[in-house]
């Protein structure tokens, strides 16, 4: 697979890390991997570097990744880019919240390599 | 010594403060009661599996509960995640020094030789884990209930105390030679 570029928003250093690594695992060898610790880090980071993928956390201080969502899509940042969640929160109307904000994937916390790999590479394979 | 993280979450739960997981979660909390559930909430099985999954699915580590474990007063870690909306309290991963040393490397893949940093996001993010499993295993948590960021405490002759509880949930367990804490705190339920 050609160069993956990611950016991965969690304000956990160490869970971007676990993240980083299961999409390594995933087999995107050639990923080029930015950070950001907000959901407005996140944006920052948008506006200079194109990405092929966003993966989120939600529960995140200052922005959380749901109102990261929505600023992407009102400030036309990333179009088509897939994003998916990764988070703790769990309930169907998170679910519900995440996907009509415009998220193209949702996986909970705690996750294994294999489930990242099931949701976020037909995701990467099909943009 | 009273953890004010924990006060602070449960006051700020009640008060209807923004906790992680967004304010439209706040404005359905009023609909929903559990206060006659409270058997269903407070089940030992639900923390026991959360803390299985997210120990087995996160660090490859097969862990078990066990009676009479108590981390020794000596250096410890202890994270904190408040709970806030239907339900108010917060839930504790406690562990020696050592312990969460281990538990750090096996998320990261990296040695660490003290409790730095990422030793500290790393504990505080597994005791976020733990909080949103145990929630998840309740409909009606999952859905009402946010969580705060987690707080790290180190240090050594330190307790946690939270007046009348509603209920608390304190239990040990092991892998290998390593032990550890998690406590749910309940002191509000809706």
């Amino acid at each position: 697979m050609s160069e993956v570029r990611a950016l991965i928003v969690d304000d956990s250093s160490v869970m971007r890390k676990i993240v980083e690594r299961a999409l390594r695992q995933a087999g995107l060898d050639a990923l080029v991997v930015h950070e950001a610790a907000t959901g407005a880090e996140g944006l920052e980071v948008l506006k200079t570097k194109p990405v092929d993928l966003i993966l989120s956390d939600i529960n995140m201080p200052t922005m959380d990744g749901l109102e990261f969502l929505r600023q992407i899509r009102a400030q036309h940042l990333a179009e088509g880019v897939p994003v998916v969640m990764i988070t703790t929160e769990s309930s169907e109307e998170h679910v519900k919240q995440a996907i009509q904000a415009g998220a193209r994937g949702y996986i909970r916390k705690p996750f294994t390599a294999e489930q990242v790999k099931e949701r976020v590479l037909p995701l990467v394979q099909a943009a | 010594m009273l953890l004010n993280g924990v006060r602070a979450a449960a006051v700020a739960g009640r008060a209807g403060t923004r906790f992680r997981g967004g304010a439209e979660e706040r404005e359905q909390t009023m609909a929903v009661s559990l206060r006659e559930s409270v058997e269903r909430v407070s089940d030992p099985r639900n923390l026991d599996a959360s803390v299985e999954e997210v120990f087995r699915l996160m660090l490859a580590i097969e862990c078990k509960r066990e009676a009479g474990l108590a981390v020794a007063d000596m250096e410890s870690v202890t994270a904190v995640v408040g709970f806030g909306g239907v339900l108010s309290g917060a839930c504790v991963f406690r562990s020696g020094a050592g312990t969460a040393i281990k538990i750090a490397a096996r998320m990261t893949g990296m040695e660490f030789e003290d409790i730095d940093n990422t030793v500290k996001d790393g504990i505080g993010e597994i005791c976020n884990m733990l909080a949103g499993a145990w929630k998840g295993k309740v409909p009606e948590l999952a859905a009402n209930c946010g969580l705060s960021v987690p707080a790290v405490i180190t240090g050594r002759d330190y307790n946690l105390h939270v007046q009348a509880p509603e209920f608390q949930l304190h239990h040990g367990y092991r892998f290998g030679e390593e032990i550890f804490e998690v406590t749910i705190v309940c002191d509000g339920l809706q």
